[in-house]
C-alpha cells in the first residue's frame, strides 16, 4: 500500500472528477426517469419501453466514443462522458420508477383526487411518498452503475479513478488497479448507504412503530 | 465524420465481415464468451439463490452481494485479474469478471421464484413427506423457472455489452471494432459494431422474455379451454 | 405608462445579463497553455516536464493527459482545444502524409515541419527517440538466426501482436509483406503484447524501443534495413498561443532529453512506480532546468 500513500494526493483528484461526473448525470437522469414514468401516456409505453431498453443495450463505450461525432460536442472534457452518464442513469432509473409509481394503489389516488387534491398536489403529496422505497431502490441501483460506469470513461482521456485501471496495467503496478478498485467501490457504497439512509429518513411512518400504514 | 451512407458502405464491405477480426467472427466470438459468462454465473448462482430461497436463511446475500458487485468496476476487476493470473489465464480472467456481473441478477431471480411461491404450496410438499431435495426439484425449481429466466435475461443483456472490453486485454469480440475505430477514428466501425450488439442484446432478451412468459404460468395455467 | 423607463429598463437589465454572460466565460489569456498527452505513461513524463518548465516560469498550465490516439487529439489540436503536445516525427509524419519516404531523422522533421497543418508549428526535436519495432524473443531469435526483418521471410505461420489498430498501419501485415515478404498472421493483444511475445502467445510483437522491459526481458529488436518504419524523435508540437519564450524554454527541455534519459525515465516509472510529475520534476533538476 505505499503506492497509495506515496499518491494519496494525485488519487484524491482522481476521485474528486470522478464524483463531479457523476453527480450530475444521477440528479438529472433519476429527475428526468422519476417525471418520464409518470408523465408518458398509456399507449406510448410499450414504445418507450423499446426505445429505452434499446438504448440501455448500447455499450458505454461505444457511445462515449460517438457522441463527439453524433451531436458535435467537444473531442476533449468529460461533456461526453457525462451527456452518456445521463442517458443512461435515465434508462435505468424509468423502469424502477415506474414500477414504483404503480405500487401506488389506485384507490387512494382516487381518494386523494376526491378529496380536492389537485394532480401536482397529489404527485408531490401522495405518489411521490408512496413510491419513495421503490424509487430509493432504484436510485440505489443506478448509482452505484454510474459511478462504476463512469470508470470506463478514462479510456476515452476522462482524468477519473478509471485512469488508475489503465495506467496501472499499462505499468504493470498492481497496487495502482487495487487502489482504483478500493476507491470505486467506496464510492459506489457510499452513495449505496447514503441513500438507504435518505429512504428511511423519507419514510418514518415505514419505521416508527405500532399501525403500518 | 459520420453518416449513414458511409455506414452501409461499411456493412457492405465484405472485407468488413471476412477473417480473425470479421464481423462473422468476432459476433460468434462475442456470443461464446457471454454464454461462457453466463453458464459460469449460473453454475455458482442458481443453486445458491434456490438453497437460501428455500431454507430462509442467507437472505442479505442476495442483496449484499447485489450491491458490492455493482459497485466493483468490471474493467478494474478485469485488469486485476490478468495481472494477477497472467496473459495466458486472461480468458479465464475475463470469465470471472463477466460472472461477477451476471451472478447477482441469476441469484435475485433465484431467491425471488422460490420465494414468491405461495407458502401452501411449499407446506404441502413438506406434509406429504418430500424430503429438501425433492421439494427443489419437483416443486420449487419448476416453479421458480420463470424467475431465474427473468434474471437470466438482465444478466445477459449487462453481460453482452460488457463483453466491448474484452479487447483491451487482447481478447475479441464485437468490442474489437469499437476499441480499433475509436483508435482510427472510423466512426462507422464503431456504429457498426453497436450496431450488432445492441441487434443480440434485442433479440436475444426478447428469446429469454419469450421463454420467461412460457415457464411463467406454471402455478395458474390457463384452462385448455380458456381463450389465452 | 411609462413605456420609456420601462424599455430602457429592459435595455439595461439585458446588456447587464449580457456582460455578465460574456465574462463568465474566460477569454484564454496568453498565458494559459492546454498540454495535452497520449495515454502513454512515457509521453505523459515528457508532457509533464513541459508542464513544469512552464510552470516554473510563470505561465498558467491545463493539463489534459491520456487523451488516447492521435486520431483522436489531432482534431483537438487543429480546433486549438490543445497547445502543446509531445509527438514522435516519424509516427506524426505518417498520420498526415501516409505516402511519406523519408526515414533518417533529418528528413522525417524537415518533412513533417511541411506536412503539418497551418497553425501547428513542430519544434526542436529531441535526440530522444521512442518508435514502434519489431521484437523477438531470445530463445526465438536464436532458434531462426534472426538479425533483421528481412530474416523472417523464411519462416511461415507468424503471429504477430500488436495494438489494434496496428493492422492498419502502414508499417504493419501490409508494409511487412509489401516491403519484406513476410506474411503475418495478426493478433491485437493491446496491452498484453509484451507478456504475449514473452509466453509465446505470439511470435513477434511491435513494442516501443524506449520500453525498458526489451532490455529486461533480453528481448531481440529486428534491425529495419529497408526503412519500413520512419525514425521517430520526440518533438513538440506547438501552436500559436505557445509564444517564443516558451518555445525556448521547451527548446532547452528537447535538447537536454537524450534516448538514455528517455529509457532511464521509463524505467523509474515501471520498477520504482513513481509519478509522471516526480519523475519528470526530479530529472529536470537534475539537467538543471528547474531549481527545487
Amino acid at each position: 500500500m505505499e503506492w497509495f500513500f506515496a499518491n494519496a494526493s494525485f488519487v484524491a483528484g482522481l476521485a474528486l472528477t470522478h464524483l463531479s461526473i457523476v453527480i450530475v448525470p444521477l440528479v438529472l437522469g433519476s429527475i428526468l426517469a422519476i417525471v418520464g414514468a409518470r408523465l408518458v401516456r398509456a399507449r406510448w409505453v410499450p414504445g418507450t419501453t423499446t426505445v429505452l431498453s434499446a438504448v440501455y443495450a448500447i455499450p458505454s463505450l461505444a457511445l462515449f466514443v460517438a457522441l463527439p461525432a453524433l451531436i458535435g460536442t467537444p473531442f476533449i472534457g468529460p461533456t461526453n462522458v457525462m451527456i452518456a452518464l445521463t442517458v443512461y442513469a435515465m434508462a435505468s432509473m424509468y423502469f424502477s420508477a415506474r414500477d414504483a409509481f404503480s405500487q401506488v394503489p389506485p384507490s387512494t389516488k382516487t381518494t386523494a383526487t376526491a378529496l380536492g387534491m389537485s394532480p401536482l398536489q397529489l404527485f408531490v403529496h401522495v405518489e411521490l411518498p408512496m413510491a419513495i422505497p421503490g424509487l430509493i431502490s432504484g436510485l440505489r441501483v443506478v448509482s452505484a452503475s454510474t459511478v462504476s460506469m463512469a470508470a470506463i470513461g478514462a479510456v476515452v482521456g476522462v482524468r477519473n479513478l478509471g485512469y488508475l485501471f489503465l495506467d496501472g496495467f499499462q505499468r504493470r503496478i498492481p497496487e495502482e488497479i487495487g487502489t482504483g478498485l478500493v476507491a470505486v467501490f467506496v464510492i459506489a457504497m457510499a452513495f449505496d448507504l447514503g441513500l438507504w439512509l435518505l429512504g428511511r429518513a423519507l419514510t418514518p411512518w415505514r419505521t416508527r412503530g405500532g399501525q403500518r400504514v | 465524420m459520420f453518416s449513414i451512407p458511409d455506414l452501409a458502405a461499411w456493412f457492405a464491405d465484405p472485407v468488413h465481415w471476412d477473417g480473425r477480426y470479421g464481423l462473422w467472427f468476432l459476433l460468434l466470438e462475442h456470443i461464446a464468451i457471454t454464454l461462457a459468462a453466463l453458464l459460469l454465473a449460473a453454475v455458482v448462482a442458481l443453486p445458491l439463490g434456490l438453497a437460501i430461497g428455500h431454507t430462509g436463511s442467507g437472505e442479505f446475500l442476495v442483496i449484499g452481494l447485489g450491491s458490492i458487485s455493482r459497485a466493483v468496476p468490471t474493467m478494474g476487476l478485469l485488469f486485476a485479474l490478468v495481472l494477477l493470473w497472467g496473459v495466458q489465464l486472461r480468458d479465464f480472467s475475463l470469465l470471472v469478471a463477466l460472472a461477477a456481473i451476471a451472478i447477482p441478477p441469476l441469484l435475485a431471480g433465484a431467491y425471488a421464484g422460490v420465494t414468491t411461491i405461495p407458502w401452501g404450496i411449499r407446506d404441502s410438499a413438506k406434509a406429504q413427506g418430500m424430503t429438501g431435495f425433492q421439494r427443489i426439484r419437483y416443486v420449487e425449481f419448476p416453479l421458480a423457472t420463470s424467475s431465474m429466466i427473468g434474471g437470466m435475461r438482465i444478466a445477459f443483456i449487462q453481460v453482452v455489452s460488457t463483453v466491448v472490453l474484452a479487447p483491451l486485454v487482447g481478447l475479441g469480440g464485437l468490442g474489437f471494432g469499437i476499441v480499433q475505430g475509436l483508435a482510427l477514428r472510423n466512426y462507422s466501425q464503431v456504429v457498426a459494431s453497436s450496431l450488432v450488439i445492441i441487434v443480440i442484446t434485442i433479440v436475444g432478451s426478447q428469446l429469454l422474455g419469450w421463454l420467461q412468459q412460457r415457464t411463467g404460468d406454471r402455478l395458474d395455467p390457463p384452462h385448455p379451454l380458456e381463450k389465452k | 405608462m411609462k413605456l420609456s423607463r420601462f424599455a430602457a429598463l429592459a435595455v439595461s437589465l439585458t446588456a447587464l445579463v449580457g456582460l455578465a454572460g460574456c465574462s463568465s466565460t474566460p477569454a484564454p489569456t496568453s498565458e494559459t497553455i492546454v498540454i495535452g498527452s497520449q495515454a502513454y505513461y512515457s509521453n505523459e513524463i515528457i508532457a509533464e516536464t513541459y508542464a513544469q518548465v512552464l510552470e516554473d516560469a510563470g505561465y498558467t498550465v491545463e493539463r489534459q493527459f491520456s487523451l488516447g490516439q492521435r486520431d483522436v487529439y489531432i482534431p483537438a489540436l487543429e480546433a486549438g482545444e490543445i497547445d502543446l503536445f509531445p509527438e514522435y516525427t516519424g509516427n506524426l509524419l505518417q498520420f498526415f502524409d501516409p505516402a511519406a519516404t523519408q526515414t533518417a531523422a533529418d528528413d522525417v522533421y524537415k518533412a513533417l515541419g511541411s506536412a503539418l497543418p497551418a497553425g501547428l508549428t513542430a519544434l526542436a526535436m529531441s535526440p530522444a527517440t521512442d518508435q514502434d519495432s519489431y521484437n523477438v524473443t531470445k530463445e526465438f531469435a536464436d532458434a531462426n538466426s534472426l538479425v533483421s526483418i528481412k530474416d523472417l521471410a523464411k519462416i511461415t505461420g507468424l503471429k504477430l501482436g500488436g495494438a489494434p489498430e496496428l493492422a492498419e498501419r502502414p508499417y504493419g501485415p501490409t508494409g511487412l509483406l509489401s516491403l519484406y515478404g513476410v506474411t503475418v498472421e495478426f493478433q491485437a493483444t493491446g496491452d498484453t503484447t509484451v507478456d504475449s511475445l514473452v509466453a509465446g502467445m505470439v511470435d513477434m510483437a511491435n513494442v516501443y524501443s524506449a520500453d525498458p522491459r526489451i532490455k529486461q526481458l533480453g528481448l531481440v529488436t529486428l534491425s529495419d534495413p529497408l526503412g519500413l518504419f520512419l525514425a521517430s524523435n520526440v518533438v513538440p508540437i506547438a501552436s500559436d498561443v505557445v509564444n517564443a519564450d516558451a518555445r525556448a524554454l521547451i527548446d532547452k527541455v528537447s535538447a537536454a532529453m537524450s534516448a538514455a534519459d528517455l529509457v532511464a525515465m521509463n524505467v523509474r516509472s515501471v520498477d520504482e512506480k513513481l509519478s509522471a510529475s516526480v519523475i519528470a520534476q526530479e530529472w529536470l533538476v537534475s539537467k538543471g532546468l528547474l531549481k527545487k
